[in-house]
């Protein structure tokens, strides 16, 4: 019984002890203005950013330049086909069309100073780099930039929004776990009066409500550029059979039934034998290519992956071993796997996806804000397919 | 002099051994509230209880399977089961219908383990190993790689009402996973079944001789494993308004490392539901504190690690002591330290 009563006191006082002097600790929130920013030292800044360069000597901060053709949203998109590239409208145009709720207004003082909380997917060395090309914006404007990584854990990004929530940061840049569990999140930060911008992966569309915009690559749209490429290259015809990204996020449609739904008009004679998501991993994905390639033999002359990097190596072990080096492989880029194979030839195209770029224009978006700009509801990043023409422009890679 | 000094410090040492989590915890807490911005205020302190409360409940659970010396390695695959399930059947059986048949859904599941390992005689972990697997293959077939969500309106009204804050640091979530600690924690030490599962796991052929249905305890501790893993995992999903694909996979290595933290023995027979509790709310608060110090996912790992590896290898350590003093015997021991041995009176 003592003892119970000693713990109890030992506890009681240890909480007590981190109440008095943990008071001092407390960081009071800063207020906008409260640093030296000035509006028009601001907006001076704008050339330096717009010369900022990413590691692959490619302009860091580009803009897929005007607006892409939005087609009207059908009634009930999920009632369509998957094959109907209008059944997949809200997650390809999500943000298009979005009733913005209470969404704080801009204090049009500059970005100068400012503090940002960023709160990305997971380690990576996309992720690597996407933060290094948001820290170089961050840089110019002098922003007080944290970038937190809940390696694909949902609680522990959960826990990182409530905390980022706690520290009332001037601006929450958040990339989204899932899809369907970012309206919840959106709206908690929402709610809090904290402003936010929602990047690289989409969304669901009620998430849109909640944020400023979304800024990131147009994936849809460049699967669907990439996938006309492709076709013309096969002749529009034959099998062909997608290795898919890990479902659930915004990618695992894009790069699959961006392409199949955009060559079911383009080139109807293209079959798709099948579709399989093996995760990130050589050794899974060459295991799933020497199936198809049993299964399916000459039938299948085309594979379509969502990643230039682990997948696309297992790929090419398996058609190696196959003999079947005839096969075209497209991919998701731009890994420096992935150029390299596109440089040996081995690799038709992929695409261009500038990951400095994805996080630099996160940041830029925040910093147009800050300075009072009105703020598109979407805005991505140019769309480029990279092959054996030009590849060369784009080494060193980024990652 | 010397034997009262002995006494108090072995008491003392005793003390501290019995009690280390709790004082683990006193520790962190204390450093995080002094050093780590932000860390004291009401809600951060919220985000730490709402954080603690999936894997916590999750933790009674998987404590009484480790009590009676068996594993299960599915209860992270079973909360997100259990949660997909639980949300999808929402649309057309509501939420009354829908939350009871995930936490059924749940047990039945533990059940199907538990018949495996008493009755076929199959070791816990393959069968456990296994079910994960069928789990993960079923959760993707039914989903199709989707994530399941509420639709709004309802998805925020309920995840509002269940991140609301009835008092401070309390939300209906947290106060039904510290009603289940205290339920698990006084049932095991109070009740004569409670005690029964240390039996089974301290000894299970003296338990069978003492007349426990050994088979019937390790069924019950499974299912009881996916009862709390079904309650863990709908809740968590209700709150978020969605269920992710991978969403309790990080569950399993955190639960089992929080469990040995927490003193409950992997050979069975020792430990409890309420140290398993202060384990998570241990490692909560240092995650937690880590974000606020700007610290990267790395280092949480890290520390993690160096918990679980010391406290392992004073487990290891108390376990190698144990070997060396069994069969001595400790009165004739004392009667050695600093006294004569008193002669026997010959007659």
């Amino acid at each position: 019984m003592k003892k119970i009563v000693l713990l109890l006191t030992v506890l009681l006082l240890t909480v007590s002890v981190g109440m008095v002097f943990a008071g001092g600790q407390q960081e009071a929130a800063t207020e906008s203005g409260d640093s030296s920013s000035t509006l028009e030292a601001s907006l001076a800044l704008e050339d330096e950013v717009l010369n900022l360069k990413a590691a692959d000597g490619q302009a860091l901060i580009k803009l897929s330049g005007t607006g892409r053709d939005v087609p009207p949203r059908p009634d009930d998109p999920s009632a369509l086909p998957e094959e109907d590239p209008l059944h997949w409208w809200d997650m390809e145009y999500a943000g298009e069309i979005s009733n913005k709720t209470n969404i704080p207004e801009s204090p049009a003082d500059g970005a100068i100073g400012k503090n940002v909380i960023m709160i990305v997917h997971g380690d990576h060395p996309w992720t690597t780099a996407c933060t290094t090309g948001a820290q170089k914006v961050a840089d110019v404007y002098d922003m007080n930039l944290k970038v937190q990584s809940p390696n694909w854990d949902l609680a522990v990004q959960n826990q990182m929004i409530d905390q980022a929530i706690n520290e009332r940061p001037d601006m929450i840049l958040l990339i989204p776990l899932d899809a369907k569990t970012a309206p919840q999140q959106a709206r908690k930060i929402n709610r809090a009066g904290i402003p936010l911008i929602l990047f690289n992966t989409l969304p669901d569309a009620a998430a849109m409500d909640y944020a400023i915009t979304w800024t990131g690559p147009d994936d849809f749209g460049q699967f669907r550029k990439l996938a006309r490429l492709w076709a013309d290259e096969l002749g529009k015809e034959g099998g062909v059979a997608y290795v898919q990204h890990a479902p659930g996020g915004s990618p695992y449609f894009a790069r699959c039934w961006g392409p199949i739904s955009e060559l079911a008009e383009y080139a109807p004679d293209i079959k798709v034998l099948d579709k399989q998501a093996p995760g990130f991993e050589a050794d899974k994905t060459m295991q799933l290519v020497s199936d198809w390639l049993t299964r399916f033999g000459d039938e299948l002359v085309g594979i379509c992956a969502a990643d230039d990097s682990a997948q696309a190596l297992g790929i090419f072990e398996a058609l190696k071993k196959a003999g079947r080096e005839d096969v075209v492989v497209i991919a998701a880029g731009n890994s420096k796997v992935g150029m390299d194979l596109v440089k040996e030839g081995k690799l038709f195209a992929i695409t261009y996806q500038t990951a400095e770029g994805d996080g630099a224009l996160a940041v830029k978006t925040a910093a147009d804000w800050f300075n009072g700009e009105e703020i598109e509801p979407v805005r991505n990043l140019p769309q480029h397919m990279i092959t054996a023409a030009d590849v060369e422009e784009f080494y060193p890679p980024q990652w | 002099m010397m034997l009262s000094i002995k006494k108090k410090k072995s008491s003392m040492l005793v003390f501290v051994d019995k009690n280390r989590i709790f004082l683990l915890f006193g520790l962190v807490f204390l450093f995080m509230a002094l050093f780590a911005p932000r860390f004291f205020n009401v809600f951060n302190l919220t985000t730490i209880m709402r954080t603690m409360s999936m894997n916590a409940t999750v933790a009674i659970g998987f404590t009484v399977i480790l009590i009676i010396g068996q594993l299960d390695l599915s209860i992270g695959t079973m909360v997100t089961f259990t949660a997909i399930l639980g949300l999808g059947l929402k649309e057309y059986i509501g939420f009354g219908g829908s939350v009871p048949a995930a936490i059924i859904a749940g047990g039945l599941i533990g059940l199907i383990n538990g018949l495996l390992v008493a009755k076929a005689k199959i070791n816990s972990f393959i069968v456990t190993l296994g079910m994960m697997i069928i789990l993960q293959g079923s959760i993707y077939t039914f989903t199709g790689g989707n994530s399941v969500s509420l639709s709004s309106p309802d998805a925020f009204a309920v995840s509002d009402w269940m991140a609301k804050m009835v008092v401070p640091l309390l939300t209906p979530r947290v106060i039904i996973t510290l009603l289940l600690v205290v339920g698990g924690s006084l049932f095991l030490r109070r009740t004569r079944t409670g005690r029964n599962f240390y039996m089974v796991g301290g000894n299970v052929q003296t338990a069978w001789l003492a007349g426990i249905n050994t088979d019937r305890y390790t069924i019950a501790a499974f299912v009881l494993s996916g009862v709390m893993s079904g309650i863990g995992g709908i809740l968590f999903a209700m709150e978020s308004a969605a269920a992710t694909l991978n969403m309790g996979d990080s569950s399993l290595m955190y639960v089992i490392s929080a469990t040995i933290i927490g003193g409950t023995a992997m050979s069975g027979g020792k430990g409890g539901v309420f140290k398993t509790f202060m384990a998570v709310l241990m490692l909560d608060v240092l995650y937690n504190g880590i974000i606020l110090f700007g610290l990267g996912n790395e280092v949480k790992i890290f520390i993690a690690g160096i918990i679980l590896a010391s406290v392992v290898l004073y487990e290891a350590y108390v376990a190698y002591r144990h070997e060396k003093i069994i069969g001595q015997r400790p009165e004739l021991l004392k009667e050695l330290d600093g006294k004569e041995l008193k002669s026997p009176e010959l007659g």
